[in-house]
């Protein structure tokens, strides 16, 4: 009966955080929403425009033009050069922009179109919404493997074994949810470079991109060219390169749902189409307010990241403690970290029973991939406080059944 | 920040402004219209900046009632902070009333927003533009005024402000814009694709890795290439701006601010 969506699963994220909603004293370490509130002058902003009653009506469809005329001078900031008037919109977060944007470039079977284009590369492990996502444009999951090993690099390898000719798209997450890991300049071309040669469009969803912590992982060893590479800073690539950005994490604004793509006008004038039929528009109060969040909230930013990295090297540390039960790659962006489960596999049945046993809500890895399968996704993201408690109730849990080291094998 | 306090932020700021201009008497650049000042702003900084003048812009948008005299100072905002607002006037004051303070020449290129009927003449009442720019007369930021025409005649007492020698930049693809032209008795150069325009956008080409344009300069008739990396047309504006400004300041910095210290 429902036939597009009977594949399409509710994202194990959401449905650990449900279970979790339901025992009493949890601990959440699952979803990936900062601790912080929205910074007062972004709600200032947004209340200012709730008073000045411009916040009724729908905007433009592409969003309001002070908007994006904001957008563009942020993203020039960073070597980015798009036309606010026909090259952004602005969207209801990034998976609304992720998901117009499949809509748009996959090409299913049924549209008996003269090449069918309906498989979207992912890496193992990435966002668990992706797949979801992909599914319900009409398209097939490919996934392409990272290596844990070489610090959740590219396997080039198996990714150029998976570029067909039904190929539509490579989505990479970066810095990469939910290893944290960050693609070095020299991949992400590499990529790009197979990629135009095969007309196949890349979807880089760069919201973790300002919760960058080392320069070594940008393959930047000099502190002075600390700067995030984007593929969407090379103008030639442009035709490609469909960029999406959520104000999400960065301003913690999970909840205003307000985010933006940019690509050159060609794809931009093809994915509004999409954009329409799903939103008419993102939220016009959250469009006044990230305006004040895009003007002058990069002081909150900064106090984030600081206490970002604080948290992943608390969370790290805590780890530590347990080289029995867990080993992991040490995140150089995000606000997750993605320990593997030492001696068991199955991390759905440990992500249950951590729950249970411990009133700890984690994500299971699978929910990321195969790749992911066996490991774990940790949030630090929240405070220090739950951190301390839940990685205590860990702690505590694998000591007290097998002493002081603990075992995973014990969930 | 209560509106007594602010009230009274604003009217200290305007006046250190207003002092601190006296003071140093600098030539002023102001571009208004309700889109596109940004990158007009930054063109016409980048224009004057290649021939060597010392030139300042405004911090993001600080361009209304407090933002634009904390531009004239070149003082940060106090944000939500009582304490950061006094600093800010602290500072502001000893910009003013410093002894032997160095007498900086220099250009301020401001812009100006107007959100309200009348909103300009407290603007105006800080600082008069030698050299006004006017983009575009649009819907954005109109909830207050009636119709667009109730914006234009705003940008109108702008035009009629103008000092002595001024000169008016306008947009002739702008019918509002356009139609300031005649209430100038000051220089006015026109600018867009326009017909009658004296900076004439003839051809634009779009390319992988921006935008190359062909503008003619009427009445020499002389033709430039010009490539910008920026893609839209609203760059081909700022083209067009960062022309004239070149265009319009040929002399040496410390002659053009001789000039302009013996002005009536």
């Amino acid at each position: 009966m429902f036939f597009r969506t009977k594949n399409i699963k509710l994202s194990p994220i959401k449905q650990m955080e449900l279970l979790a909603s339901k025992i009493p004293d949890v601990v959440s370490l699952a979803q990936g929403i900062p601790s912080f509130d929205t910074p007062e002058i972004i709600k200032k902003a947004a209340l200012k425009a709730l008073n000045r009653g411009v916040v009724a009506k729908y905007s433009l469809t592409y969003g309001l033009p002070e908007l994006r005329e904001t957008i563009e001078q942020k993203l020039a900031e960073d070597g980015m050069h798009y036309d606010f008037e026909k090259e952004i919109i602005v969207t209801a977060g990034s998976i609304e922009a992720i998901t117009a944007t499949l809509l748009t470039v996959i090409q299913p079977p049924e549209a008996k179109s003269h090449r069918v284009k309906n498989e979207v590369i992912l890496f193992s492990p990435s966002y668990a919404s992706y797949p979801e996502a992909i599914k319900a444009a009409g398209g097939r999951p490919v996934f392409a493997n990272l290596i844990e090993e070489n610090n959740w690099q590219i396997d080039f390898k198996n990714l150029i074994k998976k570029i067909n000719s039904r190929t539509a798209a490579i989505i990479i997450c970066n810095p990469n949810n939910p290893t944290g890991a960050i693609f070095p300049k020299d991949d992400l071309l590499k990529i790009a470079e197979a990629a135009w040669k095969k007309k196949i469009f890349i979807i880089c969803d760069e919201v973790y991109k300002d919760f960058v912590y080392d320069s070594t992982a940008m393959g930047a060893p000099d502190v002075q060219k600390l700067k995030f590479f984007s593929l969407a800073q090379i103008p030639e690539l442009r035709k490609i390169i469909i960029r999406v950005f959520s104000l999400s994490k960065v301003y913690a604004m999970t909840g205003w749902r307000i985010g933006f793509l940019h690509s050159d006008e060609e794809n931009v004038s093809e994915i509004v189409k999409i954009h329409d039929s799903l939103v008419t528009c993102a939220p016009v109060i959250s469009q006044y307010a990230a305006i004040g969040a895009l003007d002058f909230a990069d002081k909150e930013v900064g106090t984030f990241r600081t206490k970002y990295q604080e948290r992943r090297d608390l969370i790290c540390r805590h780890l530590d403690d347990l080289p029995n039960v867990f080993s992991y790659q040490k995140p150089s962006g995000s606000y997750f970290v993605f320990p593997k489960i030492l001696k068991l596999k199955n991390s759905l049945r440990f992500a249950l029973n951590l729950l249970e046993r411990t009133r700890v809500a984690v994500v299971p890895g699978i929910a990321f991939g195969p790749s992911g399968e066996g490991h774990i996704r940790m949030s630090f993201g929240r405070s220090e406080k739950d951190i301390n408690e839940a990685m205590k109730r860990i702690k505590d849990y694998f000591v007290s059944v097998d002493g002081s080291k603990g075992k995973a094998s014990n969930l | 920040m209560n509106n007594f306090f602010k009230l009274i932020i604003q009217f200290f700021l305007k006046w250190c402004a207003k002092i601190y201009l006296w003071q140093i008497k600098p030539h002023i650049i102001v571009v208004a219209g309700t889109t596109g000042r940004h990158w007009i702003k930054e063109a016409a900084a980048e224009a004057l900046k290649e021939k060597n003048f010392p030139v300042r812009t405004n911090r993001k948008n600080f361009n209304a009632e407090i933002g634009l005299p904390l531009s004239i100072l070149d003082l940060p905002s106090g944000e939500g902070s009582f304490r950061r607002w006094l600093n800010v006037l602290y500072r502001a004051a000893g910009m003013v009333f410093r002894p032997n303070a160095p007498i900086l020449k220099q250009f301020l290129v401001l812009e100006m927003a107007v959100d309200r009927p009348e909103g300009i003449n407290y603007l105006l009442s800080i600082v008069k533009p030698n050299t006004l720019i006017l983009t575009t007369v649009t819907m954005i930021y109109a909830e207050n005024f009636e119709n667009l025409d109730e914006i234009a005649l705003e940008y109108k007492k702008l035009i009629k402000a103008l000092r002595w020698n001024g000169l008016a930049i306008l947009n002739f693809d702008d019918q509002r814009i356009k139609s300031l032209a005649a209430f100038s008795d000051k220089r006015v150069i026109s600018c867009g694709f326009s017909g009658e325009a004296d900076f004439q956008v003839k051809n634009i080409k779009k390319v992988s890795d921006g935008q190359e344009i062909k503008l003619q300069i009427y009445p020499s008739n002389q033709i430039r290439l010009i490539k910008t990396h920026r893609f839209g047309k609203h760059h081909v504006y700022a083209i067009l701006v960062k022309e004239i400004i070149k265009e319009s300041f040929q002399i040496s910095a410390p002659d053009f601010f001789k000039q302009i210290r013996t002005e009536p």
